[in-house]
């Protein structure tokens, strides 16, 4: 991290990943303790295990692997394949399972999901070198990321961008500033709507934040909800310097810090059903 | 029936009409203080709703649990917290005395109910749980019945219930036996033993009053337990079904209204009209509603045809549905984003929708509960089931005047035949014949039916190489992936099962461009590949959703009229 942060008082702080080996049990405590975790990685450091072969196939999954192949510029196979390697290995770690035993499946609106596995939602995003996945086990997550230095000219999108409030917040404010918050905005709009699994097909100027990523909020600057998203903005450096975005739910259900897939079926009601059907007889 | 759905329709009024005391605005005003609608709680109790959750033969109007399910549509269509927290949850509590108490508990039940009491169901604590299901109550038997004793955290009502239906611990580890059903009667002054703890306010349904309960020493007469001791975990399966289907069969109503606001905002006089992708997600919305309303109902009828088969459907339609309708209502949220202020009431609506659905489906908790219930017998019916069954009688998918009662003791908690995956199977032959249509709707549909019969035929594979129950090779990501393949598959079984079986009389239902679009959205969910939709199928579901809307009928198989845009006069 550059040091860079915004907002995100409740969030946990994100956590680097050199490679494959880890460290992964960060990324269990961070479920455990804080509900969720945000991991990311510079995809080159991770090439060597992203060699296309059966072992990758096997990683990948049928679906992903055919989406790999299809993929014509080795730089854009090789950040895809990483993004699903680091999914893959921070939720087997939320859930205490081998990476290459989930599977990562889309919702019709694009959101990644792990099917049959809903303790654990995710969200993925990359620029340049810089690959992220989110993990929530309270709720929606979303995550955004772009280059710190992308320059987004407030006169030509804030019309697209911009609710009634925000363009008072931003408009006064002198240049360099206008747009490094302009592109915290982007970035914290991209990854709530990413959260609820819409992406740009979500009005961007039918939600707003305020200076402090406080939000959502109605257009003209009042809480369109009740304190149940946490957002934040942090500053990530490989090299090149990255913002990057976290849209953090809680549905409010409370539910217990164990995600494990080797406890969600209960004993009681699993026990009951083979019970009855053991003393059906034979041949189940 | 439809007399009873218009008079509740009526009470409650348009909607989207804001000067209505029960209308969105109003509702999400309660919603912003915490509170149920005051005015919906004196409607209903006007409404005597509470006989819909008695047994007819018990003085009550609960009869069949289809029709049940679409009288609760109406409540659930303005609010999701006010049907829960006025009366489905007491159903929930009742439904253990229903299905297993004495004549004298039954009667004692149906007078409370009957007389305006409420009941609160005390749930055990299950794997993965959450705050409501956390903690448990402790009994242990004395030579003059039971002693009580434990906290637990959330129980809905808990403040106002004349009495608590609780599943409590009665013997000691977690097997099949060691929880009993007791009825705690909360009405006894003093209330020795017992004590209701402060109200705790919850993100989602934030009119609902949970608060905990804490029981010291509290002695229970022998004649309290429900069913033999050691029952609990039986009579949980056995009641869980009705209340899966009926919770997936009411949220379709909130979904319902949703939707209609949606339509309302992109037909708008001034609006610019709907574009191509609003098309498409107004009318994918839909499909997904007449497809889940179709499982729904199979589902709740089987209760009374099939009740040796209901646990699947009644499992797989519960882990689908919530969540359906949840991610719906996000896509919903894209039509709605304009800043005009109908868009923005009816994108307040969606976001109350968004905080109560997690809450009424239970999440992760709800979903691993009918995983457990699921996934012992996939194996099982892989190997003797699928592809065997017969095909279920057509009573499931078309009501006749008569239905067997619903037995709510009868119900099997494990075995019998999946009928869903037998609707699937026997639907492909019969797309060919008088119930299709020729040209590109019958091709798309019967290459959609394959493949999802394909989808099936994998699943056979799979689930035919595992051994049944063992725990540790059924709790693994593999196996709960194919799990929830499984349920989109028994979806398709019910829709196609539907659609083949109708009357024929209603020409939209008759017409197949909303199945091959629901279909469609289903192979889309498993990931397989899909054959294109015929140029005009999304059209001719969307001219049907906005004549809906334009004529005030409801999203679901039924079309029945609504208070607002033309349908039943609100009366007021």
């Amino acid at each position: 991290m550059s040091g860079y942060e915004r907002g995100g008082s409740t969030l946990a702080a994100p956590i680097l990943m050199e490679g494959p080996a880890g460290p992964w049990l960060r990324v269990r405590e961070s479920v455990a303790f804080f509900g969720h975790a945000v991991v990311y990685a510079d995809w080159n450091r991770w090439l060597p295990a992203v060699a296309a072969g059966p072992e990758l196939r096997r990683l990948l999954g049928n679906r992903d692997w055919e989406r790999f192949n299809a993929l014509a510029k080795p730089e854009v196979r090789h950040r895809f394949a990483v993004s699903r390697l680091l999914v893959r290995h921070a939720a087997g770690a939320a859930l205490e399972v081998v990476p290459d035993t989930l599977e990562v499946a889309y919702k019709p609106g694009g959101r990644p999901y792990l099917r049959g596995c809903d303790q654990l939602d995710v969200s993925l995003s990359h620029t340049l070198d810089l690959v992220v996945v989110g993990l929530n086990r309270r709720g929606r997550i979303g995550v955004d990321t772009e280059l710190a230095g992308r320059r987004l000219r407030y006169s030509e999108v804030h019309r697209q961008m911009c609710t009634v409030a925000e363009r008072a917040m931003l408009a006064g404010l002198p240049m360099p500033e206008q747009e490094a918050e302009l592109l915290r905005l982007w970035t914290l709009k991209e990854a709530y709507t990413k959260a609820l699994g819409q992406g740009m097909r979500m009005g961007f100027t039918q939600f707003g934040f305020d200076a402090d990523g406080r939000g959502p909020l109605t257009p003209d600057g009042r809480p369109a909800s009740y304190g149940e998203w946490a957002f934040g903005t942090y500053g990530l450096d490989l090299g090149d310097s990255y913002l990057m975005s976290v849209a953090c739910h809680d549905a409010g259900l409370g539910g217990e810090a164990d995600t494990s897939v080797a406890t969600m079926l209960d004993e009681g009601f699993f026990g009951q059903v083979v019970d009855l059907l053991d003393r059906r007889g034979p041949g189940r | 029936m439809r007399r009873r759905i218009e008079e509740l329709e009526r009470a409650f009024g348009d909607p989207c009409d804001g000067a209505n005391p029960l209308g969105m605005a109003a509702l999400a005003e309660a919603d912003r203080r915490n509170e149920l609608p005051a005015a919906g709680e004196r409607a209903l109790d006007a409404a005597d709703f509470a006989s819909e959750f008695v047994p007819v033969a018990l003085g009550g109007r609960l009869d069949r649990a289809d029709v049940l399910a679409r009288v609760l549509r109406p409540v659930f269509r303005r609010d999701v917290a006010l049907g829960f927290g006025y009366g489905i949850t007491s159903l929930f509590a009742a439904s253990a005395v229903w299905a297993a108490g004495t004549e004298q508990q039954r009667g004692r039940t149906a007078r409370t109910l009957l007389g305006g009491g409420r009941l609160s169901i005390v749930h055990h604590s299950l794997a993965h749980g959450n705050a409501m299901w956390r903690g448990e109550l402790v009994a242990r038997r004395t030579e003059n019945g039971y002693v009580l004793n434990g906290r637990k955290d959330a129980v809905l009502n808990a403040e106002r219930s004349a009495g608590y239906v609780v599943y409590a611990r009665t013997e000691p580890g977690r097997g099949p036996r060691s929880h009993s059903v007791l009825l705690l009667d909360a009405r006894e002054r003093p209330p020795a033993g017992l004590r209701v703890l402060p109200r705790q306010l919850t993100t989602g349904m934030r009119g609902c009053r949970f608060a905990g309960l804490e029981l010291t020493d509290r002695h229970l007469p022998p004649d309290s337990v429900v069913g033999r001791p050691g029952d609990g975990t039986q009579l949980a399966l056995r009641t869980f079904q009705l209340n899966r289907a009926l919770v997936s069969s009411v949220v379709l109503g909130a979904g319902d209204t949703a939707l209609r606001s949606a339509v309302a905002a992109v037909t708008a006089e001034g609006a610019k009209g709907p574009g191509k992708r609003q098309r498409q997600v107004l009318a994918g919305v839909f499909a997904d509603l007449l497809w889940c309303d179709a499982m729904a109902t199979v589902v709740l009828r089987s209760l009374h045809v099939l009740p040796d088969s209901a646990h699947l459907g009644a499992a797989a339609v519960k882990y689908l549905v919530p969540d359906l309708v949840r991610e719906d209502l996000e896509e919903l949220g894209t039509v709605l984003g304009a800043s005009d202020s109908l868009r923005q009431s009816g994108l307040s609506y969606v976001h109350k929708l968004l905080r109560d659905l997690p809450a009424a489906g239970l999440g992760h908790l709800g979903t691993a509960a009918c995983q457990a219930v699921l996934l012992p017998q996939l194996p099982g019916l892989a190997r003797d089931s699928w592809g065997v069954a017969e095909e279920p009688p057509p009573s499931l998918f078309r009501a006749g005047p008569s239905m067997p009662p619903l037995e709510m003791g009868r119900l099997a908690v494990a075995g019998g035949t999946d009928f869903l995956a037998a609707s699937l199977n026997g639907a492909l032959p019969r797309l060919g014949g008088d119930a299709g249509e020729a040209g590109p709707y019958r091709e798309v549909l019967v290459r959609l039916t394959e493949s999802l019969i394909a989808e099936l035929q994998l699943l056979r594979r799979e689930f035919g190489a595992m051994p049944a129950g063992d725990r540790a090779v059924l709790a693994r990501p593999e196996a709960c992936a194919l799990a929830d393949r499984y349920a989109h598959v028994a979806a398709a079984g019910a829709v196609l099962g539907f659609w083949t079986r109708q009357d024929g009389t209603d020409p939209f239902l008759a017409d197949p461009a909303w199945l091959v679009l629901a279909l469609s959205r289903l192979g889309g969910r498993l990931g397989l590949k899909l054959p294109a939709l015929p140029p005009d199928c999304v059209d001719r579901v969307f001219g049907e959703v906005v004549a809906r809307y334009r004529s005030g009928r409801a999203y679901d198989l039924h079309a029945g009229l609504l208070a607002g845009s033309g349908g039943v006069g609100t009366g007021r």
